[in-house]
């Protein structure tokens, strides 16, 4: 059983796997279609509470709101 | 004959300095994501041909999420512009292949120029162009858009590319066994619809039903098949 955080959890430069994602099929598309998918690394840029999470994934760098990082689900365990 | 050719890929890339060097333009090119929102339009010269360049708005997919995506799925849909040169970036292939996959699917002339080759290099990568081109079956070059690298033959590339318009390229993704056959159901309904078979290529189309892409669902909605595509989507679930 590997622990599993939202991304908003997260300090700035921590690094996290994605696990799983929230959403209805809409925003899971969406998205997957920015970078989010099964076992993506995300590193976070920047996030100052309450605004919204810089991150970085697959190369490019994302601003998320945080009600949406808060859907996506994160381990901080490399093998997860 | 004027050649239409539209330049798409992923925020960021170095779409709008491509545009700049073919059509001597002065766009503004800014380094972040969003900088084009919506379509400029070009002119290019080569070898006596005049080339039509339009620059479209950087987007991950093709899908109808938000409207500088409907704005570039569109232009493809409805103008199919002779030639699609997707720029992708070359450090970042994986996540920048979405986007020519859905092209490919789009059944776009698509040219690929693997941009930023200098910083993919830089990284350690090797790239296998003509690898590339086999496996996605398009025409596929490096370039590297701010030393101007590879931009002569880029625009032979689409000359010849603009050539073979007609000999349609059958590329196709297996979803597996159980869609494919979905999907192929479908385009057999979608066929008797002559108005829809005629505009849009029909695969895509089923794909897009399946993915209940809200553009393509009105478009079905009016369409004098639509109860036979429900009885299709209604016998698969049962």
């Amino acid at each position: 059983m590997v622990a599993k955080i939202p991304l908003t959890m997260l300090s700035e430069n921590e690094e996290a796997v994605i696990v799983k994602v929230n959403g209805g099929m809409g925003l899971t598309r969406r998205l997957s279609e920015m970078g989010f998918t099964y076992g993506a690394k995300v590193k976070v840029l920047h996030s100052s509470p309450p605004g919204p999470i810089l991150v970085v994934v697959r190369g490019s760098r994302i601003a998320l709101g945080r009600g949406v990082a808060m859907k996506i689900m994160v381990s901080l365990e490399a093998d997860a | 004959m004027i050649i239409r050719v539209a330049v798409i890929g992923n925020p960021n890339v170095g779409k709008t300095l491509i545009f700049n060097n073919l059509t001597g333009g002065r766009a503004h090119v800014g380094n972040w994501p969003g900088k084009t929102v919506e379509k400029k339009e070009g002119k290019c010269l080569h070898k006596g041909v005049e080339m039509q360049i339009i620059d479209l708005p950087g987007t991950y997919s093709l899908t109808a999420n938000s409207i500088d995506e409907l704005v570039a799925r569109n232009f493809i849909v409805e103008e199919k512009p002779d030639v699609v040169i997707d720029i992708v970036d070359a450090s970042n292939l994986e996540r920048n292949l979405y986007l020519t996959l859905q092209l490919l699917e789009l059944e776009a002339n698509v040219v690929i120029a693997l941009n930023k080759y200098d910083v993919a290099k830089d990284l350690g990568y090797e790239i296998d162009v003509k690898e590339v081109s086999t496996l996605l079956g398009a025409p596929a070059i490096l370039t590297v858009a701010t030393t101007k690298e590879g931009m002569e033959e880029l625009k032979d590339v689409v000359m010849g590319a603009a050539k073979v318009k007609d000999g349609k390229r059958q590329f196709l993704i297996s979803y597996g066994k159980r869609f494919d056959e979905l999907i192929l159901r479908l385009v057999c309904v979608l066929q008797k619809d002559e108005e829809l078979s005629s505009k849009y290529p029909i695969t895509w189309l089923a794909i897009k039903i399946l993915e209940a892409d809200e553009e393509i669902l009105k478009l079905v909605d009016k369409s004098p098949c639509k109860h036979e595509i429900i009885n299709q989507l209604l016998e698969t679930k049962t």
